[in-house]
């Protein structure tokens, strides 16, 4: 096979975290009984219309800012037309001409063959639209059945520039997105609930060619190793063709998750016009400079922000922020233990450490935590002022994280707390002298060995009394007395 | 209008005829794009800021969910089986 | 005194005098219905239970003393707008047993109001036409010539209000769907500034273009019900947040000094000479009474007829496509696939000029053809908005006839559609340009049909047409139909 360059691009959807769905007043949440969040407008009844949710627009705009995106001040929304059943009116309410941003740039890292590259992906631009409902198939009777719960929950729609030319660059892509806007606060970016999906487009050329290839579509992936997966065939099964001297058709594909391959969807559905037209019952919507930038001010941290803070503000080490930054969920939780105790190396450590090793042990989930961010905070603020010792720290999170609760409590049920308490410390270190009065003969007789047994005596006896540092301490001044 | 033509745009609003109503509908469609076909001599362009009616971000409707109605309602005018509509098989 | 022929405004004061109540009134229409609707066939659906009970209800705000403008007072309802319970067909097959369970916010204001429906009224199917005759169900007639048609697509609304069957109806107007079926059956018929009264509810044919409007037997009916049903409405985005004045403000004062456009395209060939006379003489007899002729041109008034046809089909190829018999309507018995099944039930549901009009959308929408057609379609629409800018900077109002004939026969202009559509010409730029019309009549010709006489308005201000119609329908003396 000769070598080819791959061209991809990516169409990538996000449901907006909305209350109330894009063009009626349903509850926009994810689930419910079948046909149960549903109304006049949203299951496309005779004359009802659409009227546009405020919070829907802002989303896509912020989302937009978080990608570097110019916004249309004057933007229009338009009609779709097509025929499916999870489409009850028939046409979706998209945006052709003048989407709400346009010309964002999303900066990528990745790695390829062992080596971590960076690479910017231009966004030719972002419009807001409504999701379609859902169909269950019912093979038993051959018919399907439609759910509308999910018509009218708003949509953007991420289109980038043919910038990516491998799997691992438009699943790198994807990630980012998926990132900023979790941190935008505009979409939970669930995969599985389908709250982010993207179609791709793929054609490879040769070095030499001067014109891009014939490009195919798949569309609806919904994992980021399926979009992997999917792009990988593609690459291939286009190379293939082309070695062959057959042709690429353009064409939209289905890929088939279980078997790994992409197949041609019946011609006919792929035959699209759309008969695109501004949509007449919604009016324009302009912004002035004050909206837009009040909408930029109202965007919280995004992670470069984070990660620039994490490590001049507190010191951590680039790696170190960029896997906290990496899960918003898990820095979000890194945030509120330093607020609770302000050591964010510490922390971190803690976090980078113990934390991540129980979740990659299955043992807790992060969106499930069994205890809350102060009470980490707490358990290393314990341990570091040696209230309980490093070790015994581990011990405690291990409790928190089978069943949770307060880490100074659990220390204390179990024994393990501190008290440095010193005239406990002589009373317990001359009992165990007097009952090793041998081994004390021994050690003063330049016997230095003996010590470290002497020591671990100590140790056990004052388990959650006091420090080793300060058993050691005492220990000392009384030998040497 | 040639045939090809209604028949392609027949498909398009999934409308089926027969042949005998497509020869009439290609009849008919011939002498209405004739007037349509008036328009083609005079020169405008559609400028879209024109049609602004200044609606701005904050004239549009609050986020605010409100209950949505009985699933029986939604359902009452279809065909529908376990709270949804039933559909024939879609084939692609 | 035969009840059903007065207007609102004696109807009201009658009832509030306790002269007559509303049951009373209500029965009268109902007798009415019963006795003569086998000829005329403008009701689809006779809502007689809930029209007595409704009657019953008002009857009780009456004697409170909170009787507003309509209570009390009997409407019929043109089959296309939405009514909670009571089936809606747009006069197709397509939704011959579609009973909505919401209500058009007009509905739920008049019902505030305690006005009382009488029923739905026949209409062109799905509001394509301009005779009646495209109904599925009721072929509506002309109540002063049965062998007429009534017009549309409003016509079962204007049949009914020129034959007593209601005191007043609803319409919707898109293209002239309630001026031109008001001229023909001698009536009159408002069509609002777009944006004046919710959409919400009215099953959509043309969006950019349709507007619900009332058609009674006066100016200031119109006005009172128009009154009722205007304003903003939070479940249309298009409906405009201007205030709301009261309509009738203007009746009754002098037009001395109003100045009377009269565009001279409006009355070049193809319009009929008797009508051409008839409102001519209109314009001379506002002169009379102290207005001022101004002469003015639409150069573009030969391009309207085809921009409003291709702007009007192409939404309609896209509003209509949501009727697959799968939510609602009509569903094919055959049909093995969903693609199968609902080109069956569009086939089946669906009559011969709607499906022309989907045809027509479909072609001015579909790739490589866009710029040519709706594409230039749109950007007429913007010239013929600013010729009305501009002939508005030297009137207050426009004179021009309603309709280039008077009602011709049922089984005319039928078989040649491209013909039939020329005929809109009166009517249709009002609506591309957004703008109020009313239409009223003005004259009989020689065989005693109505000729009506459209008087177009600035953005927003309706009352002064309502001025102007009324100033001339005062003076002049309507030939009842013969019905």
């Amino acid at each position: 096979m000769s070598a080819y360059i791959p061209v991809i691009g990516l169409e990538v959807h996000a449901e907006l975290l909305t209350k109330s769905k894009v063009f009626c007043t349903c509850s926009a949440e994810f689930g419910g009984g079948k046909n149960s969040r549903c109304c006049p407008v949203c299951s496309g009844m005779p004359g009802t219309l659409p009227v546009i949710n405020q919070t829907a627009v802002e989303y896509a705009v912020k989302a937009g800012f978080a990608m570097g995106c110019d916004i249309n001040k004057f933007s229009v929304f338009d009609r779709k037309n097509y025929f499916y059943p999870d489409l009850p009116k028939a046409y979706q309410i998209s945006q052709l001409n003048l989407p709400l941003c346009i010309n964002g740039l999303v900066p990528i890292e990745y790695e390829e063959d062992g080596v971590k590259k960076t690479k910017n992906i231009r966004i030719n631009r972002i419009h807001l639209e409504e999701d379609a409902g859902k169909l269950i198939h019912d093979d038993l009777n051959g018919v399907s059945l439609a759910d509308y719960n999910r018509c009218g929950v708003p949509l953007i729609e991420i289109v980038t520039e043919p910038d990516m030319s491998s799997a691992a660059e438009a699943k790198a892509f994807v990630e980012k997105v998926s990132l900023l806007l979790q941190y935008a606060g505009v979409c939970d970016c669930k995969m599985e609930q389908g709250s982010i999906r993207a179609d791709v487009n793929v054609s490879i050329m040769k070095p030499t060619d001067t014109e891009l290839g014939t490009r195919t579509e798949m569309k609806n992936l919904n994992s980021i190793k399926a979009i992997g997966r999917a792009i990988d065939f593609e690459i291939y099964r286009q190379g293939k063709l082309l070695d062959m001297g057959k042709k690429v058709i353009q064409e939209t594909r289905r890929f088939d998750d279980n078997r790994g391959e992409t197949k041609a969807m019946r011609s006919k559905e792929n035959a699209h016009d759309y008969r695109y037209f501004p949509e007449p019952d919604i009016l324009q919507v302009n912004f002035t400079d004050e909206q837009l930038d009040a909408i930029k001010n109202s965007l919280p941290e995004l992670p470069a922000q984070r990660i620039i803070r994490y490590t001049s503000e507190y010191g951590l080490s680039e790696n170190d922020a960029k896997i906290l930054v990496a899960n918003k969920i898990l820095s979000d939780f890194f945030d509120a233990a330093v607020k609770a105790y302000n050591n964010p190396k510490s922390i971190c450590n803690f976090i980078n450490g113990e934390l991540m090793r129980r979740i990659n042990l299955g043992e807790i989930t992060l969106e499930n935590l069994p205890f809350t961010a102060e009470q980490l905070a707490k358990l290393v603020e314990m341990a570091d002022t040696e209230k309980v010792s490093k070790n015994d720290a581990k011990d405690v999170f291990r409790v928190m994280s089978e069943k949770g609760g307060d880490p100074e409590a659990i220390a204390k049920e179990k024994g393990l707390l501190i008290s440095n308490d010193l005239g406990k410390v002589a009373e317990v270190i001359d009992k165990v002298l007097s009952e090793n009065e041998k081994a004390v003969e021994q050690y003063k007789g330049g016997d230095m060995k003996v010590f470290g047994f002497i020591m671990g005596q100590c140790t056990k006896a004052l388990k959650g009394v006091c420090t080793p540092k300060v058993i050691k301490e005492e220990l000392e001044k009384k030998l040497k007395s | 209008m040639d045939l090809d033509m209604v028949r392609y745009l027949s498909q398009l609003g999934r409308l089926s005829f027969t042949d005998e109503e497509l020869e009439k509908m290609a009849g008919d469609m011939t002498g209405i794009i004739e007037i349509m076909d008036t328009i083609k001599e005079i020169d405008v362009t559609y400028d879209p800021i024109k049609d602004n009616h200044n609606v701005y971000l904050n004239d549009l409707r609050k986020d605010i969910a409100a209950d949505s109605y009985p699933t029986a309602q939604i359902l009452q005018n279809a065909v529908n089986s376990e709270d949804a509509f039933v559909v024939p098989k879609v084939v692609e | 005194m035969d009840l059903t022929a007065l207007k609102i405004s004696d109807l009201r004061s009658m009832l509030d005098k306790k002269e007559l109540s509303a049951k009373e009134l209500t029965d009268a229409y109902l007798d009415r219905i019963k006795a003569v609707d086998d000829k005329l066939e403008s009701y689809i659906t006779v809502t007689a239970e809930a029209a007595e009970k409704a009657a019953e209800k008002a009857q009780e705000k009456i004697n409170k003393g909170e009787a507003s403008a309509l209570c009390g007072i009997p409407l019929a309802i043109k089959d296309n707008i939405c009514t909670d319970g009571v089936k809606t067909t747009c006069s197709s097959k397509m939704l011959e047993n579609f009973v909505p369970f919401y209500n058009a916010t007009v509905m739920d204001k008049l019902e505030n109001e305690g006005a009382v429906m009488l029923g739905k009224v026949s209409m062109d199917e799905f509001a394509m036409g301009g005779s009646t005759q495209t109904s599925a169900f009721k072929k509506t007639k002309n109540p002063y010539d049965l062998t007429r048609v009534p017009g549309g697509s409003s016509g079962g609304s204007a049949a009914a209000v020129s034959a007593s069957l209601c005191a007043a109806a609803l319409g919707s107007d898109t293209g002239g769907s309630i001026r031109q079926p008001s001229s023909f059956c001698g009536v009159t018929g408002l069509k609002p500034t777009y944006g004046r009264v919710s959409r919400y509810g009215l099953v959509a044919f043309a969006s950019s273009l349709d507007q619900i409007g009332p058609i009674a037997k006066s100016a200031e009916d119109c006005a009172v019900i128009l009154n009722a049903i205007a304003g903003y409405d939070p479940h249309d985005g298009t409906s405009s947040k201007n205030e709301v004045p009261d309509f009738t403000a203007k009746i009754g004062r002098d037009i001395k000094g109003m100045k009377i456009a009269v565009p001279k395209e409006f009355y070049a060939e193809g319009i009929d000479d008797e009508v051409r006379k008839a409102v001519l003489a209109a314009a001379d007899y506002y002169k009379s009474l102290g207005a001022e002729l101004v002469d003015c041109s639409m150069p573009s008034l030969k391009y309207a007829v085809a921009a409003y046809y291709l702007i009007s089909s192409a939404e309609a190829s896209s509003n209509l496509s949501r009727f697959d018999g799968i939510k609602y309507g009509h569903r094919s018995e055959e049909g093995e696939n969903f693609a199968e099944l609902i080109s069956n039930s569009r086939r089946e549901g669906f009559g011969e000029e709607v499906k022309r009009r989907i045809m027509l959308g479909n072609y001015a929408l579909s790739s490589g053809y866009y710029d040519a057609y709706y594409g230039k379609a749109m950007a007429l629409k913007q010239k013929i908005r600013e010729e009305y800018e501009n002939i508005f900077t030297g009137c207050d109002v426009i004179l021009t006839p309603t309709a280039p004939t008077v009602a011709y026969g049922v089984n005319e202009n039928i078989s040649d559609p491209a013909k039939m559509y020329q005929a809109d010409i009166c009517t249709v730029t009002v609506n591309i340009a957004s703008l109020p019309g009313i239409s009223t009549t003005c004259g009989y010709d020689s065989k005693g049909m109505p000729i009506g006489m459209s008087i177009i308005g600035k953005k927003w201000d309706e009352a002064t047409i309502i001025q102007a119609a009324d100033a001339f329908e005062k003076n002049f003396t309507r030939q009842n139909a013969s019905l």
